[in-house]
């Protein structure tokens, strides 16, 4: 018998017979699926909304017969995104099922920072906690108090502190992100931008990013927004030292020396002016302050700003000219993350009036306005009259933020007892230590605390210093306070419901928030039973019940159109009632009124600018510990120019160390040389190089770059801290890698900062195995 | 007839793995392996004069599938719909498909020691869903489709807009995942992306991994007859696998 292997390969014959013999023996009771296919599995599909960011997505939680997430979609009718979601998005249930989540409240035992803790109940938890603020408050008052929450789950536990009194209240959102751009705004337009930026891509004909990195920062709704406009043949500007995504897309990509957007948009508005190439009606009819702007900016030609910014002059009348070519439908994309330089709402005010002049802000293509959702308000008690804030916010930081405070005004306040004692801080969901700069500082001002609870789900970097440690449920575990969202075209309202019941012992925000109050006497602030019940009451605004959208997850309300109507004088909520181009406002506080170049400090010889950004598989430095994000990204790399990388003997994918200005060296990082990085920057993705043990796969992965902000430049408007005015030379081997004739720049800079010199090493806790602390299972 | 196919516009796509973490989540791809890929960036030329792409690939379905000559159980076939699909249950786990393939599309599932890629989730079509990875992208950029029907999108993409095979002197198969993008994009695609040269098994490798240990799995489990005189045939060289 002869048997050609062409016969055999027919799945006819013999095949048919090594199916018989397979079948018979390895494979028996194999699935055909290698593991299933979930979808078969699936018994439920819940919809709520994504927290792996705070963009908040519509997503379904599929869930099996036994309760367990499975997989999570996207809710095909989120009105912003159409069942899509991101890396992150898609990734979350490995949040919830993280085996290093915090599991019970946790009492310290060992000393701060050593991360010993004991298991207690959730009723002795609570009444420590109560109990200790009690007290704190009679012998310090109520703003002795500091808050930092993040995230809507927080919101509950906000009216808690509200009730107690404290004004204390501080979110990075503000002055480590986008804070002095919406100072710029506001100022210029009466108005804030806010979140999501309500950019008209739909419309837009030209698309300016001033170091916004879509793509990278992904925000699945803008993304998608964004690569429509792409498709539809809108053009794009990108102005940034760093090849982006975003770059590689874009028609004009300015590799513009860091730290010199101001006088590039200075420049811009010089051409748009004098060449008579801006929207003159929309700056006649609706604003203030154009004769001094046009004088304020006749000397500051491309020439002047080829020399600062390194761009060729006609790049920069050409790119101008392209926005003259456009208007109104122009996006210019007011940043997120724009804590840069310490002059920020200055940057900020100069894309604002940029916007303005292009007459594309309330305009198709430009900037839309946000509509209002009619859900009642939280029903609060009455809150006693807070005392004078610590962080300066509306008094030192005259531009700074109420309503999400300076984080780093409070830290500062707490390390130097000034202008009076904090004695407690809540880090509610935020992690203190790698979003706030200057860590070491923040660490002593930690010191300097009697209680600090942290309230999280995992065992984040301030954990270890915590005295109290609350588990929170994960955002598929909890209902959260209603999610509004104003800045969409049709705004809508979405709720955030549990997909799967918590695990261990961990609580959602609302029920830890109750608690507490009841425990302070603050039940008036807390006048419903169930969460439930206080969210029907919201949704009666809308005219829904919670039932009736629990299966679809969202509302939409209204669907007005988003412009201005100019045929009527418009009316702007500035203080002249106009766009201000120049603004009395800050004349009157002693600042510029129309933005100046102010330079930064150059980057001194044989160092880089230290700058940072974001990638699509992580959020801040939140999700490190995801088993699937760090499969895609276990550490960051050091992007490094591949000319200078050359000169420096430096090699493509060789770890190397950097130290910063002040003699802190990293962590080992890997190197990226590669073209797309101006020669005078490094580029890292933010939130690596996590120092609590406590996660195993963060733990030690890549490079801080907050760890390398020993240095801030803080804007006096905002109080945001301008952090890219760090600077780092290559270590390699122990040994700094020296281009020829630079000298060591340590201590050389003014000390901003009254903390304490850093220490050289980083230094990073040791985990203290004891059977008490592993027990937790923490 | 259908002939299910896939367009990619590489002028939309952002390079965010959000299609790659959905197909990893709908089918419980270990992490360390990929049915689809992504390589975000991909960045040629010399500051400042950079040009880049964003990379995304998968199993191409191809019409004349590398893969499918070597599979020696007839595991890996192609469908009336032109997808080609991995009938684990037949699957042994050889790994010389995973070898063959021109774009390197598969790979050993260590968990459950079968060979897998994408199927174009077979199992959501059957459910009347799309693609995981086209449902989640974040960039509209993956679309998937019937390219026998004048009305579908991958249709109007691959014959009106004119998309773009993956396909060079190495490997010329006919894959069924097109592209879109600018000449600048396609240009670095081809530089860094074209398929490579199918490996065949030799007929001695084919005896050592798969054969002989199947021949004493078939005596334990008393199957003898054509198979043992077959893959003894094959042991003798006397033909060789990859003509
Ligand atoms: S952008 Fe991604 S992480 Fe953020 S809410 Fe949307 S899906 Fe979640
Ligand atoms: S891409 Fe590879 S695995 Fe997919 S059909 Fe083509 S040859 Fe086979
Ligand atoms: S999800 Fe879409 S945009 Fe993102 S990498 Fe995949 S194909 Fe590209």
């Amino acid at each position: 018998m002869s048997i050609t292997r062409r016969e055999f390969l027919k799945r006819g014959t013999l095949a048919a017979g090594a199916i018989t013999l397979l079948s018979n023996t390895k494979l028996k009771g194999m699935k055909k699926y290698p593991t299933g296919w979930k979808g078969r599995e699936r018994v439920q599909e819940i919809p709520s909304i994504c927290e792996m960011c705070f963009w908040r997505c519509g997503i379904l939680g599929n869930v099996d017969k036994h309760g367990k997430l499975l997989k999570i979609d996207g809710n095909p009718i989120h009105p912003l995104t159409h069942g899509r979601l991101c890396a992150r998005g898609n990734a979350g249930h490995k949040l919830a099922y993280d085996p290093d989540r915090l599991k019970y409240p946790l009492m310290r035992v060992g000393k701060r920072g050593e991360g010993k803790f004991k298991r207690v109940s959730w009723e002795e938890a609570l009444d420590f906690m109560t109990d200790k603020l009690k007290k704190i408050k009679s012998e310090y008052g109520a703003e002795s108090i500091g808050f930092f929450p993040h995230g809507i789950q927080a919101r509950f536990f906000e009216h808690v502190m509200k009730g107690f009194g404290t004004p204390n209240i501080v979110e990075p959102a503000f002055a480590q992100c986008r804070g002095s751009r919406d100072v710029g705004y506001k100022l210029t337009f009466g108005n804030s931008v806010g979140s999501p930026e309500p950019l008209d891509f739909e419309n837009t004909d030209l698309m300016v990013f001033i170091g916004t990195h879509i793509g990278e920062n992904v925000f699945t709704g803008q993304n998608l927004q964004f690569a429509e406009a792409i498709s539809r043949g809108a053009k794009l500007i990108v102005v940034d030292p760093r090849f982006s995504v975003a770059a590689g897309k874009a028609d004009y990509w300015l590799p513009i020396k860091p730290g010199t957007d101001t006088a590039l948009l200075l420049a811009w508005m010089h051409v748009l002016i004098y060449e008579n190439t801006y929207d003159k009606k929309y700056i006649e009819q609706n604003a203030i302050g154009f004769n001094e702007l046009k004088k304020h900016v006749k000397d500051l030609t491309p020439e002047w700003a080829s020399k600062i910014t390194g761009l060729p002059a006609d790049l920069i009348v050409e790119t101008a000219r392209e926005m003259g070519k456009y208007f109104p439908k122009v996006g210019v994309h007011p940043g997120r993350h724009v804590a840069w330089y310490g002059n920020d709402s200055q940057r900020g005010r100069a894309m604002a009036i940029l916007t303005a002049l292009l007459g594309s802000y309330g305009r198709p293509g430009g900037i839309y306005l946000s509509s209002k959702i009619p859900a009642p308000k939280y029903p609060s008690g009455k809150n006693p009259k807070p005392g004078p804030r610590a962080d300066g916010a509306g008094s030192i930081y005259p531009f700074g933020s109420r309503g999400l405070g300076i984080t780093n005004g409070l830290v500062d306040a707490t390390y130097s007892e000034d202008p009076y004692p904090i004695k407690a801080w809540i880090v509610y969901s935020q992690n203190v230590l790698q979003s706030i700069p200057d860590p070491w500082k923040t660490k002593e001002a930690i010191n300097k605390l009697d209680l600090l609870v942290v309230v999280d789900v995992l065992p984040m970097e301030q954990f270890l210093y915590a005295d109290l440690v609350l588990p929170e449920a994960t955002y598929l575990e909890r209902y959260d306070d209603l999610y509004t969202v104003k800045n969409a075209k049709i705004p809508f309202a979405a709720i955030r419901q549990p997909v799967i019941d918590p695990l261990y012992e961990s609580k959602p925000g609302w029920w830890i928030a109750k608690e507490t109050a009841k425990r302070l006497g603050l039940e008036e602030h807390f006048q419903w039973d169930t969460i439930e019940e206080y969210l029907d009451y919201r949704l009666s605004g809308l005219g829904v019940t919670l039932k009736e959208i629990q299966a679809s997850g969202i509302v939409e309300y209204d669907k007005g159109t988003p412009y201005y109507d100019f045929s009527k004088p418009v009316k702007f909520k500035t203080a002249s009632g106009k766009i201000e181009l120049y603004s009395k406002t800050l004349k009157d506080y002693g600042f510029d009124p129309i933005p100046v170049y102010e330079p930064t400090d150059d980057v001194p010889k044989g160092y880089f600018r230290l700058t940072y950004g974001r990638s699509p598989v992580h959020s801040f430095a939140r999700s490190q510990n995801n088993e699937i994000l760090h499969g895609y990204m276990p550490e960051n790399e050091l992007w490094i120019n591949k000319q200078v990388a050359k000169k420096l003997n430096l090699l493509d994918g060789e770890y190397i160390q950097v130290e910063n200005q002040d003699g802190i060296i990293s962590s080992e990082i890997r190197l990226k040389v590669t073209p797309g990085i101006h020669p005078e920057a490094v580029y890292m993705v933010h939130g690596f190089d996590q120092k609590s043990p406590f996660l195993e796969l963060a733990y030690k992965h890549g490079a801080s770059d907050t760890y390398l902000m020993s240095r801030v430049v803080v804007d006096p408007l905002s109080g945001g801290t301008g952090m890219r005015v760090n600077f780092v030379r290559i270590v390699k081997n122990g040994e700094p890698i020296m281009i020829d004739g630079a000298v060591s720049v340590v201590s050389q800079f003014k000390k901003t900062k009254k903390g304490d010199a850093p220490k050289r090493h980083i230094i990073v806790p040791e985990v203290h195995e004891e059977a008490e602390a592993s027990d937790e299972g923490c | 007839m259908s002939r299910y196919a896939m367009v990619i516009d590489l002028r939309k796509c952002v390079g965010c793995d959000a299609c790659t973490v959905a197909c990893r989540t709908e089918w419980d791809v270990p992490i360390g392996h990929s049915r689809t890929w992504v390589e975000q960036n991909v960045m040629v030329g010399e500051f400042p004069n950079v040009n880049a792409t964003n990379w995304v690939a998968q199993c191409n379905h191809c019409d004349e599938p590398s893969c499918i000559p070597p599979c020696p159980t007839g595991a890996t076939f192609q469908k009336k719909d032109g997808s080609v699909v991995v009938d684990t249950e037949l699957c042994i786990g050889c790994g010389f498909c995973v070898e063959a393939c021109p774009y390197d599309a598969r790979y050993v599932n260590p968990l459950t020691n079968k060979v897998d890629k994408c199927d174009f989730c077979e199992a959501r079509l059957g459910e009347g869903l799309l693609p995981a990875c086209v449902t989640t992208c974040t960039g509209n950029a993956k679309f998937f489709g019937d390219l026998e029907d004048r009305n579908s999108v991958v249709y109007k993409k691959v014959y009106r807009e004119g998309a773009w095979r993956n396909e060079n002197e190495n490997a010329s198969i006919g894959p069924n995942v097109y592209y879109l993008g600018t000449p600048e994009q396609l240009e670095i695609v081809k530089e860094k992306f074209g398929p490579r040269q199918s490996r065949m098994a030799t007929p001695a490798e084919m005896w050592k991994d798969v054969i002989k240990p199947l021949v004493f799995t078939a005596v334990a489990a008393t199957f003898a007859g054509q198979a043992v005189a077959f893959f003894e045939q094959l042991r003798k060289g006397e033909e060789p696998i990859d003509e």
